[in-house]
C-alpha cells in the first residue's frame, strides 16, 4: 500500500467539506474519483498534499506517518517531493517557458544541475508531443497545450502519486482527447494517480477504482463496472442517470 | 514681450542644476523602494504590533501634502536632534545638509507610496502560481523567488514609473528649504531678468524631457519583462 488516509476532516468555518474520508492507494493504482460539484472532491486533493491543512485525521505515504492536522515542515516537504499535481487550469508558471515549467522542479525542488534537468525536461516534452514548442511562454499555448505541459511537469518528477483534479474540465471538447490519451499512458506505465474527473469514459476505460464522492463522504466504490453497470446507493443512481443525460 | 535671447541664456544654466533634482528623485525612489519592501513584508506577513503602525504610517503620508512632510523633517529633525543629545546621545545638532533632509522626507513620502502599488502587484499575481510552485517540491521562499517575485515586478513596473515621474515634479517645492534644482534656479534667475515665463519656460522644457526619458526607459524595462511573461501575444 502506498497511500493511506485515515478519518480525514476538513472544515471550512462552519461548513464541513470532508466528512471523515478513509482512501488507500496501491501502487500502480489508478483512482477515479466522480460526484457532484461543490461535494470536496478538490478539498480533499489539496489536503493530500497540504495546499489546505486538515482539521483531524492522519496519513501513511510510503513509510511516513503524518498527522494531518500538524504537518511539520520538513513532512510537507517531503510529501509534496514525492507527488505531483495537475490542475484544472493547468496553472502553468506565466514567467516561465514551456521547458522551464518542466525542468523548475527538477532543479529547485529537486536540486538536479540544471543541464541534467533540461535534458530530461526536453523528453517529457517530447512525450507530450510539443517539443517544438518548447521556448514558447503559457499565454502562447492552446488550453490543451498546457495541460499536456502540466502532465509532462508532473511526470518529470517522477512521483510515487500524481493527484488530476479535473484535468480536462477547463479545455475545448476538441482538446479533451489528447490530454486524456496522455493520462491513459501514464496509467498503462504503471504510474500511481488518483484522478478527479467527469469523464465517465475514461474512468470507466482507465480507473482500476472509482469512488463516488457526494457531500465530504465517499457513498461508494468498486471497481468500473459495479460503480457505472450495478451502482448500490441511490445518490450514485441519480447522479449517474443525470450525467448520462449530458450525452 | 517674450525674451527669446533670455530663455535661450538661461537655459543652460538651469539644465546645469537638473542633476539636481535626478538625484534627489532616485535617491529618494532607492531608499523609499527599501523601505517599501520592509513595509510590504511587515503588512503582508500581518507581523504583530509592527502591522499596525506600518498602516498607520503608509495612510498619514498619503493622506498629507509633501511640502507639509517636507517641513516637518526640514524643522523637526533638528529639534529631534536637540532632545537627543540632551538625554546624552552623541549628535550633530548644526548643519544638517538640506539635501540630507529632502533626501529623507521624499524617501519617507516614496516608501509609503511604493509600499501601496507593491502590494496591488502582489495581489495581483495569481494565488495559484504559487501553489504550483510548492506542489513541484519548491520550498516556500523559493516559490517566492522564482515564480511569485518576478511576475509581482512585472506587474509592478508601470505603475512604479508613474510613482517616479511624480516623485521627480514632486521635488519642485524643495527650493523652500534652500535646495538649488531646477525650480529654484529658474526662480533665481527670473528675479534677477525680472523675466518670469521665459525662465519658467525654460523649467518646463527641461522637466518634460528628464520625465520623458524616465518614461522611455520605464517603458522599455517594461517590454523586456512582458516579454519573459508574455502577456503580448496570444496563441500563435
Ligand atoms: N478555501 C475555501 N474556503 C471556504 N470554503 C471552501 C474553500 N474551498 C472550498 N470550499 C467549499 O468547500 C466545498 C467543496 O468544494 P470543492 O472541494 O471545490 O468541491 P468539488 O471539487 O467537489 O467541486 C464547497 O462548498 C466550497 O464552497
Ligand atoms: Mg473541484
Amino acid at each position: 500500500m502506498l497511500l493511506e488516509l485515515r478519518d480525514i476532516e476538513k472544515t471550512f468555518k462552519d461548513n464541513q467539506v470532508l466528512k471523515g474520508i478513509d482512501l488507500t492507494v496501491e501502487q500502480g493504482e489508478v483512482v477515479a474519483i466522480i460526484g457532484p460539484s461543490g461535494s470536496g472532491k478538490t478539498t480533499l486533493l489539496r489536503n493530500i498534499n497540504f495546499l489546505e491543512t486538515a482539521n483531524s485525521g492522519s496519513m501513511t505515504f510510503r513509510d511516513q506517518n503524518i498527522d494531518m492536522a500538524r504537518p511539520s515542515k520538513e513532512q510537507i516537504l517531503w510529501t509534496r517531493r514525492h507527488m505531483a499535481m495537475v490542475f484544472q487550469n493547468y496553472n502553468l508558471f506565466k514567467n516561465k517557458t514551456a521547458l522551464e515549467n518542466i525542468s523548475e522542479g527538477l532543479v529547485f525542488g529537486q536540486n538536479m544541475a540544471k543541464k541534467e534537468a533540461d535534458s530530461l525536461a526536453e523528453i517529457a516534452l517530447d512525450q507530450v508531443g510539443l517539443l517544438d514548442k518548447k521556448d514558447f511562454y503559457p499565454s502562447q499555448l492552446s488550453g490543451g497545450q498546457q495541460q499536456r505541459i502540466g502532465i509532462a511537469r508532473a511526470t518529470v518528477l517522477n512521483p510515487d502519486i500524481i493527484l488530476f483534479d479535473e484535468p480536462t474540465s477547463a479545455l475545448d471538447p476538441e482538446l479533451v482527447g489528447t490530454v486524456l490519451r496522455d493520462m491513459k499512458q501514464l496509467a498503462e506505465q504503471g504510474q500511481t494517480m488518483i484522478v478527479v474527473t467527469h469523464q465517465m469514459s475514461f474512468a470507466r476505460d482507465v480507473a482500476d477504482r472509482v469512488m463516488f464522492f457526494a457531500d465530504g463522504e465517499i457513498l461508494e466504490q468498486g471497481d468500473a463496472d459495479e460503480i457505472f453497470d450495478h451502482p448500490k446507493n441511490d445518490r450514485t443512481k441519480q447522479f449517474l442517470s443525470a450525467i448520462a443525460e449530458d450525452y | 514681450m517674450f525674451d527669446t535671447r533670455f530663455a535661450i541664456n538661461s537655459f543652460p544654466k538651469i539644465l546645469s542644476v537638473a542633476p539636481e533634482t535626478i538625484i534627489l528623485s532616485i535617491i529618494a525612489t532607492i531608499i523609499g523602494l527599501i523601505l517599501a519592501i520592509f513595509i510590504v513584508i511587515v503588512r503582508e506577513r500581518k507581523i504583530r504590533v509592527l502591522e499596525p503602525i506600518a498602516a498607520v504610517y503608509v495612510s498619514f503620508i498619503r493622506g498629507t501634502p509633501i511640502i507639509v512632510q517636507l517641513y516637518v523633517v526640514y524643522y523637526g529633525l533638528p529639534q529631534l536632534l536637540v532632545a537627543l543629545r540632551n538625554m546624552g546621545l552623541n549628535t550633530t545638532t548644526n548643519g544638517l545638509p538640506v539635501m540630507l533632509i529632502a533626501i529623507l522626507a521624499y524617501s519617507f513620502n516614496a516608501s509609503a507610496n511604493i509600499s501601496e502599488s507593491i502590494r496591488s502587484a502582489y495581489h495581483s499575481v495569481n494565488y495559484q502560481q504559487y501553489e504550483a510552485a510548492v506542489t513541484v517540491g519548491m520550498k516556500p521562499t523559493r516559490a517566492m523567488t522564482r515564480i511569485v517575485i518576478p511576475q509581482l515586478i512585472t506587474n509592478l513596473i508601470p505603475n512604479f514609473s508613474n510613482l517616479f515621474l511624480d516623485l521627480i515634479k514632486d521635488t519642485a517645492i524643495v527650493y523652500n528649504i534652500g535646495i538649488v534644482e531646477i525650480m529654484a534656479k529658474a526662480n533665481i534667475l527670473s528675479s534677477l531678468g525680472f523675466k518670469y515665463v521665459e525662465t519658467y519656460l525654460d523649467a518646463l522644457i527641461i522637466y518634460i524631457i528628464i520625465c520623458w526619458i524616465f518614461a522611455k526607459l520605464f517603458q522599455l524595462l517594461e517590454v523586456f519583462s512582458r516579454k519573459r511573461v508574455s502577456h503580448t501575444q496570444e496563441f500563435i
